[in-house]
């Protein structure tokens, strides 16, 4: 039983990684707090449903298609909303950000309505056993696309010359500069990776719950922060390992102790965190922020 | 020995030490700053001068030693409560406020004289007359408006400090700290980045300062100001108290030559 | 008081509108000692479940249950506040997020308060746009006199710079926890007048979107001087009524004028796009936000553009 409860965290945290990689990943270039992830998080959702209910589409070519289009996305947002904001007044990219979510947001709910949509079914289900436990095949589906998603990012990141400029730029946009680094180009990739990822989570969201809301992004806009904190600001690494054990924690609070009460543990981690370790469990930047 | 006996000490420092993981930024100092008096503190870039003023202020705690001043013992732990007892001071690289007037900088200083506590402060915000000035208002005004002129900056009043001229900009500062009515005032490195002909100013200025009563500490690494004007100096070498005396000994003291052998020092 | 002249309809409006008018000061005075939160839904959550308990479940009037409600989430803003002084710039605003979270959670699961159904039956107050009316003009005055003021000042002080305005003798602790109570107790005056206008609150009523709504009145409104709150505020509140008039106006003019290319398609477009539909006009509202902070990131009232009458008095009164 508890072996069923932790797939599903893995399932829920492997979610809240996805959404809190794009956010770390822009606040370590910009320290910018990119509120719209959320909303890209929705949007994919419903690029994935269009795609495979209008379009008939395959699950792989919705999460293709959710990834691209999300990710243009977050091209789109740099040069509407964060390249023209005067950045040396720190509240003024977030409100820009802040105008950003309420378009997506009502956009959606303008588009397709505010109730909640079925997401169809697009794969055979089946069982696999796995030792103790039983997996459908939906849900390894999930995890595998997730987790493969996250090794990817990993290996983007550690390994090549891009991976390289992003985490240059993280450090210090002068240094990086100096280095050779387009700044603005690193920011734009950045933007538009974690949009694309978080647009895929918003697929496999979809295919988790069976159903989509254009309100589904500020639920995962606010986990997405506490997972961005829990892993370090800025730590891509960290993030996801923060993800997935939040995911487990509170499936296993909602389990154990109460579904209402799930939520609350999430916030009170956070709000330790904040007052003990603001600097996450694995970050290492300390983040001067005014 | 007469002497000694009729000047009070405003200042007494023994024993005070800071470290930082390992490194000792200042190494059981010992100190004596008499009142009335300009006391410099010199040595090499990193003896430990802008930790002994953090000290002094209560931005840092000692890990070791006591710092007493006019005979009570400093060790609140909010640096607030030092400048309301009287301990004031600029800083090295200058932290004005960016977005208020020249005017408005200096009164802010005199905002712990006036309303020492909270609760009077929103009062006098809550019950001051709907136009025209609270007379505790005026008089905050008028004090700073002194003390502007005294400086010489009584023309930019109301211009953003931000604004300001670097030579203006330092002398704000100094008239800041002077508007929370210290008895002693630190001073740190006041003459950083000035020519001759301001650093001349600089000297007027302070013993200006001193002689309305207010005692001077002055950390400075410009020699022909330090000895021209101080009545005592202390040098600090690695944290370490290396000479004390007025200023004809320690040009000849030879431990101090020594340690500022190399740098580009003229004593 | 309006009764006659207003009708219903309009009174709502201005209600709401006069709400978040109050809210966006909740927000603006720990702003003034730097203080971002985006939690003051959170306090007004506090207030109106506060002040809605006591007149619904104890009979209490109104007049008293409204400040109590205050009162009590000042109370409990001064409690946040201790663990946020000493945390700034992200981290702030996620401890205050954090703890609009938290309430909102406690409220769900609190049954006694209605649990998942909210609660219903709020006593409405027919007087309630005088009630906010009157507090609007106090907050205001007060925020005026304050900006006029040295604790004004000292504020100002902790906002540009926390340490050099310690080192000047400034209690930093006591004028920032002072700011966040006074914010929340604002916010929890606010919420107890929504709680008796709408009659029903639950536990979506106070969220995060309305958090960061009251931050974007501030920021577009101008956070340097104290009318910026009220201006942003009213301005976002009633936009999209403005909206909605405008729409009206445009069946007003003569079908002349529209009946050829392209005026037809635009109008046809403005048309059908200033409709009643909440989320068009929503839409627009963040078409706003966009450009307001490409355009004018300090927002509309800035120290530079309101006259400084004060100034000028001074200058006459020292010649």
């Amino acid at each position: 039983m508890i072996y069923q409860q932790l797939v599903n965290g893995l399932m829920l945290g492997a979610s809240y990684a996805l959404v809190a990689i794009g956010y770390t990943l822009i606040f370590g270039v910009l320290n910018l707090l990119y509120f719209a992830q959320g909303e890209v998080f929705m949007v994919g959702a419903f690029v994935g449903l269009y795609l495979v209910v209008g379009a008939g589409a395959n699950i792989y070519g919705a999460i293709l298609g959710a990834m691209v289009i999300c990710g243009a996305l977050g091209a789109v947002a740099v040069f509407v909303a964060v390249r023209p904001v005067a950045k040396d007044r720190p509240l003024a990219p977030l409100i820009s950000t802040i105008g950003l979510t309420i378009i997506l947001q009502n956009l959606a709910v303008y588009i397709f309505g505010g109730q909640q949509m079925a997401f169809p079914e697009t794969m055979e289900q089946r069982l696999y056993r796995l030792g103790p436990v039983t997996v459908g095949s939906a849900q390894l589906f999930i995890l595998t696309v997730a987790i493969a998603l996250m090794v990817l990012l990993w290996l983007f990141i550690a390994r090549t010359k891009l991976g390289r400029a992003i985490r240059a730029t993280a450090e210090n946009h002068e240094t990086a500069a100096l280095l050779g680094v387009d700044v603005d180009r690193v920011v734009l990739i950045t933007f538009i990776i974690g949009s694309g990822i978080a647009g895929v989570a918003g697929v496999l969201d979809g295919i988790k719950n069976s159903n989509i809301s254009p309100f589904m992004g500020l639920g995962a806009a606010v986990k997405g922060l506490i997972v961005m904190l829990l892993g370090g600001l800025g730590n891509v690494p960290g993030a996801m390992v923060a993800g997935l054990l939040l995911g487990m924690i509170e499936i296993l609070s909602a389990a154990y102790i109460g579904t209402a009460e799930r939520d609350l543990f999430s916030f009170l981690i956070l709000i330790l965190i904040l007052l003990w370790r603001p600097t996450g469990l694995f970050g290492t930047r300390t983040v001067e922020q005014g | 020995m007469l002497e000694a006996m009729t000047r009070s000490a405003c200042l007494s420092i023994e024993g005070l030490t800071k470290r930082f993981g390992g490194f000792f930024a200042l190494n059981d100092l010992r100190m004596e700053v008499v009142k009335g008096d300009i006391h410099a503190l010199i040595g090499p870039n990193g003896a430990g001068k802008t930790t002994f003023f953090n000290l002094l202020t209560g931005v840092f705690r000692p890990d070791a030693g006591r710092i007493v001043f006019e005979g009570q013992l400093m060790d609140d732990a909010r640096p607030f409560r030092r400048t309301v007892k009287g301990i004031a001071r600029t800083f090295q690289n200058i932290r004005l406020f960016p977005h208020l007037t020249v005017l408005q900088t200096v009164m802010i200083g005199a905002h712990c004289r006036s309303f020492p506590s909270v609760w009077k402060a929103l009062g006098a915000a809550v019950l001051q007359p709907p136009f025209g000035e609270a007379e505790e208002e005026r008089n905050m005004r008028g004090h700073a408006l002194e003390l502007l002129e005294f400086f010489g900056l009584a023309d930019m009043r109301d211009l953003k400090a931000s604004d300001l001229a670097y030579g203006d900009q330092r002398r704000l500062e100094m008239a800041r700290a002077l508007a929370t009515g210290p008895r002693l005032l630190l001073l740190d490195e006041p003459a950083a980045g000035m020519n001759p002909h301001e650093t001349q100013e600089l000297d007027n200025i302070i013993t200006g300062i001193r002689d309305r009563g207010v005692t001077i500490i002055l950390v400075e690494h410009d020699m022909r100001l330090v000895m021209g004007i101080s009545d005592r100096i202390t040098v600090l070498n690695f944290g370490t108290r290396i000479a004390d005396g007025e200023p004809q000994e320690i040009q000849r003291d030879l431990r101090v030559i020594e340690a500022y052998l190399g740098e580009d020092v003229l004593l | 008081m309006f009764d006659g002249l207003i009708d219903g309809y309009t009174q709502s409006i201005l209600i709401f509108a006069g709400i978040n008018v109050i809210a966006a000061y909740s927000f603006f005075a720990p702003f003034k000692t730097g203080q971002v939160s985006i939690g003051q839904a959170g306090f007004m959550a506090v207030g109106a479940y506060a002040s809605a308990t006591l007149t619904q479940k104890f009979g209490i009037p109104f007049l008293i249950g409204l400040p109590v409600g205050a009162l009590i989430a000042g109370v409990v803003g001064v409690v946040v506040g201790f663990p946020a002084l000493r945390i700034k710039g992200i981290y702030l605003l996620l401890l205050t997020l954090g703890f609009s979270e938290i309430i909102q959670v406690v409220v769900l699961s609190w049954d006694y308060v209605g649990g998942a159904q909210g609660l219903r039956n709020i006593p409405f107050n027919a007087h309630t746009l005088d009630y906010v009316i009157v507090v609007i003009i106090v907050t205001i005055t007060f925020f005026g006199r304050l900006e006029r003021s040295s604790l004004g000042r000292a504020m100002d002080s902790i906002h540009q710079d926390e340490t050099a305005a310690e080192v000047m003798g400034i209690d930093v602790v006591r004028l920032k926890l002072l700011a966040f109570g006074v914010g929340a107790m604002i916010a929890g005056l606010a919420g107890a007048l929504y709680a008796h206008q709408a009659t029903y609150i639950d536990s979506t009523t106070f969220n995060v979107m309305m958090s960061v709504e009251i931050l974007t009145f501030v920021v577009v409104g101008g956070g340097s001087t104290f009318w910026g709150p009220a201006v942003g505020a009213a301005g976002l509140s009633l936009l999209p009524e403005l909206l909605r008039s405008l729409r009206d106006w445009l069946e007003l003019l003569p079908v002349e004028w529209t009946s050829f290319f392209p005026m037809n398609r635009i109008y046809d477009f403005l048309y059908r796009f200033l409709d009643f539909e909440n989320a068009k006009r929503l839409i627009v509202y963040g078409i706003i936000l966009i450009v307001m902070m490409i355009v004018r990131p300090d927002g509309l009232l800035t120290r530079d553009s309101v006259p400084h009458w004060r100034g000028a008095r001074r200058k006459a009164m020292h010649a």
